[in-house]
């Protein structure tokens, strides 16, 4: 299930070995879709308003960020691990703290470009830890001891008042102004949004055929044979927690800054499991996954209520519907909804090719 | 014992494999009893012994798969007991296994790159291997001599049985090794597969010793000088292949009616 | 015990230790000294007490959920919406017929019916996909935890204690001595002894069925190794079913206990499933006396954490978990 992307795009035979293997290496250069959603997506600001920008856009690509180190870690590595949004809420929590907020008495008033850079730090340190814990056992035992750091870290989040200043957080972050551009300001905040994501993107996309993301995929498929060909599978398994707790960070810094404020509410269990749905729901083999579910995900959660409502139901009940959309997907598809569009192209191809075959008899 | 006595015994053995005293048990049961075996730096050796006799824990023992619960392995003089299996690959050992233990969602040449990237430096590099490479050339080096350069884009999944065998045979081949465990390496071939096969464990470089488990009597005597007979997880016999193919305890209790 | 001793001298001496200590403790009229530095003797027992009942309730839950992952490798994330779909039955039989024991009959039966349902409707559909059936169960657990907020609201209940169970009772346990020469005994509520008393029951009750019965061998066995129920040709559903119906059963019947010690609200199941999740983990994954171990330790660590150091309680247990993990990963008294 994992290296789709090789043998989804066959190359042109007449094709030379250097650009194979550049067709092979970013499949996305070869897709005509994939060029026009990055062109909307460069253009979005002329095209969209500051809400649809930052609510459904921007949000969408922090979402997608912090569960593409899910995707990651449960994809290539087959560890499903539920502490990514902790990591990420970590890393905000670490952003306030380090940097410049309303509540003075906490914050030490770092400039953005060095507290960002420990909070990432930080961050990364965490999930490596929390990894390293986690991979003591293995399989679905993950699932059960990283819920038990996340949720750990919200109570703790709620009890402490010296770091985290308890249950109402920490408010009035500060955000980067460098260059005469206030960073926060809608179009300039897509941006380093979508750069970011973009990053991430390729980032996941390059280290899953480097060395290291072979390996760890060999690891996911049978760590035992992988000890026997000289590696250390159990390092492998906590590198790829540290990377992918350095992506989520990322996601993390770009939360607190669209926010502006972070609080226990905001690495909740809920919202742990939430980043699972999301990147479920899109697709976990494939670092496109999450983005899509994360837009599926902010579309629902923006629009649900007024849709709700419009049907003469009661609009509150917008987990109901995220929680029986997750159901249905996990129980159709086990590739989330790029599952679900890949099966329906093959079925329409394949379709497609009987009537047109009809004429061999 | 006088420690330089000590090294020197080591070192004037020369052995490739030392088990001494090995002893390996699942809770009350004992797989392998008091295990010694001393084999020469390119010596090629099989060992015989119906199922059961604890041939595959032996060399589970020996790559660390499964740690022997008394009893010490050196590996070119060096005690290797409490090593971990990654750590005594790095050192030269390779195994193939009786099942195929291979990467069935990647492809063959990733398959044979990972065995070569685990065996020398890199094995964290976020890099990804350029086209002149050196273990590119080294990967699409043994794929061509285990003669899936045909098959190497495919998925391992998608391979027959016999290209996986010769795969699986690969992956032990990659790096630099110096001794190798083969696990039923023929296991389900064809006459014509079992040909290639028999003429790859001839071809192997001279210095690469190795232990092979092999019911077929016709592969095993032809690639091997010396024959090691185990039963009931002890070793039962040993000595060169025509020395015991001849044995009367051996036939009766392998070659005739004990084989199934 | 003896082997213990044998096998590890250093670690048998510091557990007698300890118990020693947490026995002076216990039964000594602390010296004042001790009572300035970590205050009253009789907070201190309270919170001891406290911890154990805690672990009692906690071992209601973690059992029931440690039975259905060690048989069925299914990790039941939605055994916290058991629990608190549970205490909200309780709530709604005890108000409507004023009786709790019946409460608590109902709470299993519906919740049990539950899991039957879910056993066999959803399950038994994707048997060896465990990650599937872990998905699954998030899913559920959003499901169910939206849909009992659009029943009961977002607002705390709490279910009646019967008049006969209201009110201390004074427990042979010195706190101090007035300076008349009196001795002032340690009052505590009837009702938590009670219900530490039934888990103690239910949990030996338990026990007995695993190791005395026949379908308690059956499970045992299918904990131990799976491929064996099927070559016993044993109708392996029907002890799935059975197994599901009872853990989640025992979830119903913690919910209506911790409705009656607590409140029930909702972020009570995420509460609950939490602590069976590191109950589990601490004790050992598929073992009722892992979760039994497990469930004092954590329901003590919480206690004595939230009186002794109340902005790191959550800290101390998760330690404790850390620790686990780190010398001993299967739990402490998982088998393998």
């Amino acid at each position: 299930m994992s290296l789709l992307q090789s043998t989804q795009f066959r190359p042109d035979p007449s094709a030379t070995t250097a650009r194979r293997a550049f067709i092979r290496a970013w499949p996305d250069f070869q897709n005509p879709a994939a060029w026009l959603v990055a062109l909307i997506l460069i253009i979005m600001p002329l095209i969209a308003s500051g809400f649809f920008l930052i609510e459904i856009f921007a949000t969408t690509l922090i979402l997608g960020i912090i569960a593409l180190s899910l995707m990651f870690l449960a994809g290539y590595g087959g560890m499903v691990s539920l502490m990514q949004l902790t990591i990420a809420g970590f890393a905000g929590y670490m952003v306030a703290v380090f940097g410049v907020s309303g509540n003075a008495n906490i914050s030490l008033g770092w400039p953005w470009w060095l507290a960002t850079p420990m909070a990432l730090a930080l961050a990364t340190l965490f999930g490596t830890l929390g990894g390293a814990l986690a991979v003591r056992t293995e399989g679905i035992y993950t699932i059960m001891i990283t819920l038990a750091i996340g949720a750990a870290f919200y109570y703790f989040t709620n009890q402490n008042w010296a770091i985290f200043n308890g249950h109402t957080g920490i408010n009035t972050v500060a955000t980067p102004h460098f260059w005469g551009v206030d960073w926060r300001a809608d179009i300039a905040f897509y941006y380093v949004t979508l750069g970011i994501a973009a990053i991430c993107y390729f980032a996941v996309q390059y280290v899953s055929r480097a060395p290291f993301g072979l390996a760890l995929q060999g690891v996911r498929d049978n760590s035992r044979r992988m000890a026997a060909l000289g590696f250390n599978p159990n390092a492998h398994r906590i590198a790829a927690y540290a990377f992918a707790a350095f992506i989520a960070g990322l996601g993390g810094v770009l939360q607190v800054w669209n926010y502006r404020q972070i609080s226990p509410g905001s690495v909740s269990v809920g919202a742990c499991i939430d980043i699972l749905i999301i990147a479920v729901v899109g697709g976990i083999t494939r670092p496109i996954g999450p983005f899509i579910g994360a837009f599926i995900f902010v579309l629902l959660r923006t629009f649900a209520l007024d849709v709700l409502i419009k049907f003469g139901l009661d609009g509150n009940r917008f987990r109901l519907l995220i929680g029986l959309g997750f159901l249905a997907i996990v129980f159709w598809s086990s590739d989330g909804v790029i599952g679900l569009w890949e099966r329906w192209r093959r079925h329409h191809v394949s379709s497609a090719k009987r009537t047109g075959g009809g004429r061999h008899g | 014992m006088d420690s330089v006595a000590h090294r020197l015994s080591a070192v004037g053995a020369g052995a490739a494999l030392e088990l001494r005293g090995v002893t390996r048990l699942f809770g009350a049961l004992a797989a392998l009893t008091d295990v010694t075996i001393t084999v020469r730096p390119g010596e090629r050796r099989a060992v015989l012994g119906s199922n059961g006799a604890g041939k595959t824990t032996l060399f589970n023992c020996i790559t660390g798969d499964f740690p022997p619960s008394s009893g010490t392995i050196r590996f070119f003089g060096e005690d290797i007991t409490q090593f971990p299996p990654y750590e005594r690959i790095r050192r030269g050992l390779r195994r193939t296994y009786q099942i195929s233990a291979l990467f069935p969602g990647l492809t063959v040449q990733d398959n044979v790159y990972l065995a070569c990237r685990g065996v020398s430096r890199g094995r964290f590099s976020f890099l990804r291997p350029g086209q002149n490479d050196a273990l590119m050339h080294a990967t699409e080096n043994l794929v061509q001599a285990v003669h899936l350069a045909a098959v190497k884009d495919q998925r391992v999944a998608e391979l027959a049985h016999g290209q996986q065998r010769q795969l699986e045979i690969a992956l032990a081949l990659a790096g630099a090794p110096r001794f190798i465990l083969f696990d039923e390496p023929a296991a389900g071939l064809s006459p014509t597969e079992r040909r290639e096969l028999i003429e790859i464990l001839t071809s192997l470089p001279a210095h690469i010793g190795y232990i092979i488990i092999e019911h077929d009597m016709d592969v095993a005597l032809r690639v091997v000088e010396s024959v090691t007979m185990m039963h009931n997880g002890r070793i039962f016999k040993e000595g060169p292949p025509r020395e015991i193919e001849s044995d009367p305890e051996v036939q009766e209790l392998y070659l005739g009616g004990g084989h199934e | 015990m003896a082997r213990f001793i044998e096998r590890h001298p250093a670690w048998a001496l510091i557990a007698i230790i300890a118990i020693a200590v947490v026995l002076w403790l216990v039964f000594a009229i602390w010296p004042p000294g001790l009572e300035a530095a970590i205050g009253r003797k009789r907070v201190f027992l309270n919170a001891v007490l406290n911890g154990i009942t805690l672990g009692g309730l906690y071992f209601l839950v973690a059992s029931g959920f440690t039975l259905i992952f060690g048989l069925m490798r299914n990790v039941n994330l939605a055994h916290g919406s058991l629990y608190l779909f549970g205490g909200y039955i309780g709530y709604a039989i005890s108000t409507w017929t004023g009786s709790w024991i019946l409460s608590f009959i109902v709470a299993f039966i519906v919740v049990a019916l539950v899991g039957v349902i879910l056993q066999l409707a959803v399950f038994r559909r994707m048997e060896g996909q465990d990650l599937r059936q872990t998905m699954v169960t998030i899913g559920l657990s959003i499901v169910f935890a939206d849909l009992m907020l659009w029943v009961f609201g977002g607002d705390f209940y709490q279910i009646q204690t019967p008049a006969w169970l209201i009110g201390p009772i004074q427990l042979p346990l010195l706190t101090a001595i007035k300076s008349s020469g009196e001795p002032v005994y340690l009052q505590y509520p009837l009702v938590r002894l009670v219900i530490f008393a039934a888990s103690v029951v239910i949990g030996v009750a338990m026990w007995l069925a695993l190791n005395r019965t026949r379908i308690g061998m059956i499970v045992r066995a299918g904990v131990d190794d799976r491929d064996i129920l099927a070559a016993t040709g044993v109708r392996i559903q029907l002890v799935f079913v059975l197994v599901f119906a009872l853990g989640a059963g025992l979830a119903g019947i913690a919910g209506v206990v911790g409705g009656t010690f607590q409140s029930l609200s909702p972020g009570e199941d995420t509460r609950f499933l939490l602590a069976s999740l590191v109950v589990v983990i601490v004790g050992g994954m598929g073992s009722i006396p892992g979760a039994a171990l497990g469930a004092v330790i954590i329901g003590l660590a919480e206690q004595l954490g939230s009186v002794y150091i109340p902005t790191y309680a959550i800290v101390v247990t998760f330690l404790i978990m850390v620790l686990v993990l780190a010398l001993r990963p299967q739990g402490l008294l998982a088998r393998r």
